[in-house]
């Protein structure tokens, strides 16, 4: 079942056209990243997905309901959460304000049982529960920061550039806590510069070009497809031939 | 001693409103210059209430602050949330364009006289070291300090205390939380005008109530504010604490009629020297 569906959208800022027509869909359960380059255009696709900008044109379709002009907060109780670029933790307050935070929406019952289930996944969040997030290092704020988004218990999660500024242990690390959190079920929608980590572990995959969709396939066929391997994965056509 | 003891009384004073200003700097990053209207408006509706309709002061203290903070509200809705571009320029000069309307609706409708309010408490002046403090002083105390400790209980353990932070902190990510940060925006005022007119009730029986009087209580406070460090919550009580003892210190070395340059000299100081404020930090930002 296609569980999120974004019919031709356009995003504009005054003139600049930052997305022309774009269509794609995620299915329940799946995980599916979009890659593209500096200012292609991902930002602006998951902050109109969201509601944090209001598209031009287009249409936003969660579970066949309509939820194109919804604002964020609106969002959040359709049961989608976003992972913002760059984390955005709350910095002066602690890690578990935060995931207090995020727990907004929801009601007080779950929240024990919630809180369990993301210490389990993210141990060192327990551990530094106390802590102001500002203290965290990037990848442990990269945790908190899915944490925060989980505990309002979201059934799609979106995601923006979660392996920006890490190291590429700490990706690994990432990504591989996303492929737990995706075997209970949750869907995943990413976007990412880093196309080899993301391609690595999606399923499914889009590129996105100067706001424009010019490429979507499995994950497996991307990564084999020439144009991305010279585009994003840093591999000349020399290489190829040479081989 | 005796500068210290009402150095603290005007303290307090200044304290409630420096943290007005702080909440609203926190959620909007503008100065509201209305914010000493609603510490006038707060006396005028005490006063109203308690002789103009001979309401009992037990309930006519909990309604002044409830139409304060009504009040506090439409003003967001009516002047804030509207204005096309948002830029802090244009927000302060409508803060400062509502100020001077609120302050001409008092005058038509309270007059330009000063109005008498009576001792809430038995007035009375108790011996303390080296000094005297009156009733009416400890209660503006005991009510500031109560204020304190229950804004900081709501900022640090409640639900919505942790979603205005979290706005204060970043609004984006505070609405991708679920969070309706236009609705934080609006309570802000509300609250900002409930403290404001805390302030004005408690202070009434000491000096007073002028339709004028929130030029003077509004630039206090908002020293204050500065010299706490704008946004600081407990640098906002420091720096009232520090200006009302300071004030007074310098009206018992100098002619009184000066004590009010204290304030905008201390200003003139902190933006020279410290524009952080003394307990301000700077907020912490990232890319
Ligand atoms: N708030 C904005 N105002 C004007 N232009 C913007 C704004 N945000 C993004 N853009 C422009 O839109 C395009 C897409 O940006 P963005 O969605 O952030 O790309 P990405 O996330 O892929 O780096 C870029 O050309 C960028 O300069
Ligand atoms: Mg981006």
């Amino acid at each position: 079942m296609k569980m999120l569906k974004v019919k031709s959208l356009f995003v504009n800022y005054g003139a600049v056209e930052a997305l022309k027509n774009i269509s794609l869909h995620i299915k329940e359960k799946e995980f599916v990243a979009l890659i593209g380059s500096n200012g292609a255009g991902k930002t602006s696709l998951l902050n109109a997905i969201m509601g944090i900008v209001k598209p031009k044109d287009g249409e936003v379709i969660f579970n066949d309901k309509n939820i194109t002009g919804f604002p964020p907060e609106r969002k959040v109780k359709e049961k989608i959460a976003l992972v913002l670029e760059g984390r955005r933790v709350f910095a002066n307050m602690t890690v578990l304000e935060n995931i207090e935070v995020g727990a907004f929406t929801s009601d007080n019952k779950n929240f024990i049982k919630r809180l369990k289930f993301i210490y389990d996944i993210f141990p060192v969040l327990k551990e530094r529960s106390w802590q102001p997030a500002g203290m965290l290092s990037g990848g442990e704020q990269q945790m908190l920061a899915i944490a925060r988004a989980l505990i309002s218990e979201p059934k799609l999660l979106l995601m923006d550039e979660p392996s920006m500024g890490l190291a590429p242990l700490v990706i690994k690390d990432v990504y591989e806590k996303l492929l737990i959190l995706k075997e209970t079920g949750l869907t995943i929608f990413l976007v990412e510069q880093n196309a080899a980590a993301a391609l690595k572990y999606a399923d499914r995959g889009y590129v996105l070009e100067n706001g424009k969709i010019v490429l979507q396939g499995k994950s497996k066929e991307l990564l084999e497809d020439n144009e991305i391997k010279r585009a994003y994965l840093g591999k000349e056509y020399k290489e190829k031939w040479e081989r | 001693m005796q500068f210290f003891y009402s150095g603290i009384t005007s303290g307090s004073i200044y304290a409630l409103v420096a943290i007005g200003f702080n909440i609203i700097y926190n959620t909007t990053g503008i100065i509201n210059f209305a914010q000493g209207e609603f510490v006038m408006l707060g006396g005028m509706f005490i006063y109203s209430m308690l002789y103009m309709m001979n309401i009992p002061f037990v309930l006519a203290f909990p309604v002044a602050l409830f139409g304060a903070f009504v009040l506090g509200v439409i003003f967001e809705r009516v002047f804030i949330r509207y204005v096309k571009v948002k830029s802090e320029l244009n927000l302060i000069t409508i803060t400062i364009a509502g100020s001077i309307i609120l302050r001409g609706l008092a005058m038509v409708i309270w007059g330009r006289d000063t109005l008498l309010v009576e001792s809430f408490v038995p007035s009375k002046a108790i011996n303390v070291y080296k000094g005297t403090i009156t009733t009416d002083s400890l209660v503006v105390i005991g009510i500031s300090l109560v204020i304190s400790f229950l804004l900081t209980f709501f900022f640090k353990k409640t639900k919505y205390g942790k979603a205005f932070r979290a706005c204060y902190e970043d609004k984006i990510a505070a609405s991708v939380c679920g969070i309706n940060v236009k609705a934080v925006v609006m309570f802000s005022f509300g609250i900002a005008a409930f403290l404001g007119a805390i302030a004005g009730v408690v202070v009434s029986p000491i000096t007073y109530v002028t339709y004028s009087d929130g030029i003077m209580t509004g630039l206090k406070g908002f020293s204050a504010a500065v010299m706490g460090g704008l946004g600081s919550f407990w640098g906002g009580i420091f720096g009232g604490i520090l200006l009302g003892v300071s004030e007074s210190f310098f009206a018992s070395v100098f002619p009184s009629g000066y004590k009010d340059a204290m304030a905008f000299l201390i200003i003139l100081f902190i933006l020279f020297f410290r524009p952080q404020g003394l307990f301000g930090r700077k907020k912490a930002t990232r890319v």
